[in-house]
């Protein structure tokens, strides 16, 4: 569904990502592990695109020189150089690391204006579904965003992604600074979005402990390196992610 | 005077509208919003007295012409320096004075430059006599704010006008373009202007210099009220009106434009924020 072959990601003259090939099939969850600065988020950013936006923007304060190499696929086209808009429209929505949702809106609001690129009847099922999914969210539609718990903001920001009919769904840091209470919730309603909404999913995560039951394949990111691939069980019961991830 | 203060008032709020919307929604301060205006009351004079249209359709055609060369000056210049608030005002101010000293270059000055009024005539509220179409400003100004509000709560477009307002990346990860909407937001912007033009020139005359002046009352309004926040607007609007009316009542009316500055000034030093600042408000709750 998804390929990308041979990216490779520069800050200035910093390499973010390196010769990096990795594909996602129809149907799967897939995880990205790797500590902190591996290169997670840059990757997702230029899955969805939003690189370029950042490259552009940069460029025309004269900052910083972000360059991208290699080639991305989605569903056998090329779109390298799409905008992310566009790749929105093609299904791939990413939901952004820490959550920043509309905190000026309510909840009802914000999964409105997520609604951007679908049909008012569309919004409604949608709107529906991620009450399904999220119900802890039904009695805090009224309530302003910003006021929402980080668990609350969370599920807010992922359904909000929801909203936009995604066939490839990025989440990036998902359980990034919930309690592991919150944590294990969240990965139960990842794995009942993709039954029921039929998503494709990719997870780009540090907790390896929770995700690596869920996922069918995982990639070990090291320094923007690729170090490892394999199976969900088999990433589970290497080693050496135990003694990097688990603290055993 | 009551009725005056409350007049001006509304004539303040109507002028920063258009401002404030472009402000809120793209973060483009448009500093040819008084160019704009005032290309705006020449442009449905020219077409009133030399194309002869009829005033409505004069009316209306300005609004909507203004309105796409709005979108276009951010097509064509903004969209280049977008995020960099330095270069966005350099270039809309020159943009404004471009326009503005080109009108005066090509002439347009005069007593003759006015558009008729809506409906002529006056009334007695409260022991003053009130032009209708003094009233009307009110009426408009009121009608103008519920249906801004519909628009951005209950249109699409208008989300997402809420969206990129508050977290750009969000939206563009949604699938908003960024450029499109600000694109939308700078031509409504101007359309307001228009409109503003449109409904307050018949008060007096046109002239360039007016240009100048809308632009400070705008940008003192908005900056007194928090810029991005309506309801702050109409509050400011209310004592920014007030404090000119009086100060042309009871000092001299020449003294009035000083009154804007003066708010500046004044909100600068105590509330940098204004009066309803809308982001640090949630800040400062949580």
């Amino acid at each position: 569904m998804l390929k990308v072959e041979n990216l490779m990601v520069f800050y200035e003259n910093a390499l973010a990502i390196n010769e990096l090939s990795i594909h996602i099939e129809e149907g799967e969850i897939v995880g990205i592990i790797g500590s902190n600065s591996a290169g997670k988020t840059t990757l997702v950013n230029t899955l969805s695109g939003l690189l370029l936006d950042t490259q552009l923007k940069e460029k025309r304060k004269g900052g910083e020189r972000i360059t991208i190499f290699g080639k991305i696929t989605f569903l056998g086209k090329d779109i390298t150089d799409l905008w992310p808009d566009e790749r929105v429209k093609m299904g791939i929505v990413l939901s952004r690391e820490r959550h920043p949702v509309f905190v000026e809106s309510d909840v009802e609001e914000n999964l409105k204006i997520a609604a951007y690129i679908t049909t008012k009847r569309e919004m409604k099922e949608n709107i529906g579904f991620v009450y399904k999914v999220f119900p802890s969210l039904v009695p805090l539609r009224k309530r302003k965003a910003g006021f929402l718990s980080g668990g609350e903001q969370q599920m807010l920001a992922i359904g909000m992604s929801l909203m936009a009919k995604p066939r490839l769904l990025l989440l990036d840091e998902p359980l990034l600074g919930l309690s592991p209470s919150i944590q294990v919730k969240l990965i139960e309603s990842i794995v009942q979005i993709r039954k029921d909404a039929n998503v494709t999913i990719l997870i780009c995560e540090q907790f390896a402990r929770p995700v690596l039951p869920i996922i069918d394949r995982g990639y070990v990111l090291e320094n923007g390196m690729l170090t490892l691939e394999g199976t969900g069980k088999e990433l589970y019961n290497n080693p050496e992610i135990k003694a990097a991830y688990f603290g055993v | 005077m009551f009725v005056y203060g409350l007049i001006n008032s509304a004539v303040l709020a109507l002028m920063a509208i258009g401002f404030n919307l472009t402000f809120g929604i793209s973060g483009v301060a448009n500093f040819a919003y008084g160019a704009i205006y005032v290309v705006s009351g020449f442009l449905t004079w020219s077409l009133i007295n030399k194309l002869n249209i009829p005033y409505p359709l004069s009316a209306l055609s300005t609004i909507i012409i203004i309105g796409i060369l709005g979108a276009l000056i951010y097509r064509f210049i903004i969209k280049r320096i977008r995020g960099l608030v330095i270069s966005e005002v350099i270039a809309t101010f020159g943009i404004s004075i471009v326009i503005l000293e080109f009108l005066r270059y090509v002439g347009f000055i005069g007593f003759k430059y006015s558009l008729p009024m809506f409906v002529s005539g006056s009334v007695e509220i409260l022991g003053a006599y009130v032009d209708i179409q003094r009233l009307l400003i009110i009426g408009f100004v009121i009608l103008l704010i519920i249906a801004l509000y519909i628009f951005t709560h209950h249109t699409k477009i208008g989300r997402a006008f809420r969206g990129i307002a508050q977290e750009e990346h969000t939206s563009l990860s949604l699938g908003i373009n960024p450029d499109w909407i600000a694109s939308l937001s700078m031509g409504l912007g101007s359309s307001l202007g228009a409109f503003a033009a449109i409904v307050i020139l018949p008060l007096g005359t046109i002239t360039v210099d007016g240009g100048y002046d809308v632009l400070i009352n705008a940008l003192s309004v908005c900056i007194v009220g928090g810029l991005g926040s309506t309801f702050g607007i109409i509050i400011a609007s209310v004592i920014i009106g007030y404090a000119q009316t009086l100060t042309a009542t009871y000092l001299a009316p020449h003294w009035t434009m000083i009154v804007s500055l003066f708010a500046i000034l004044v909100i600068l030093v105590f509330k940098p924020s204004g009066i309803l600042g809308h982001q640090k408000e949630l800040e400062e709750r949580v």
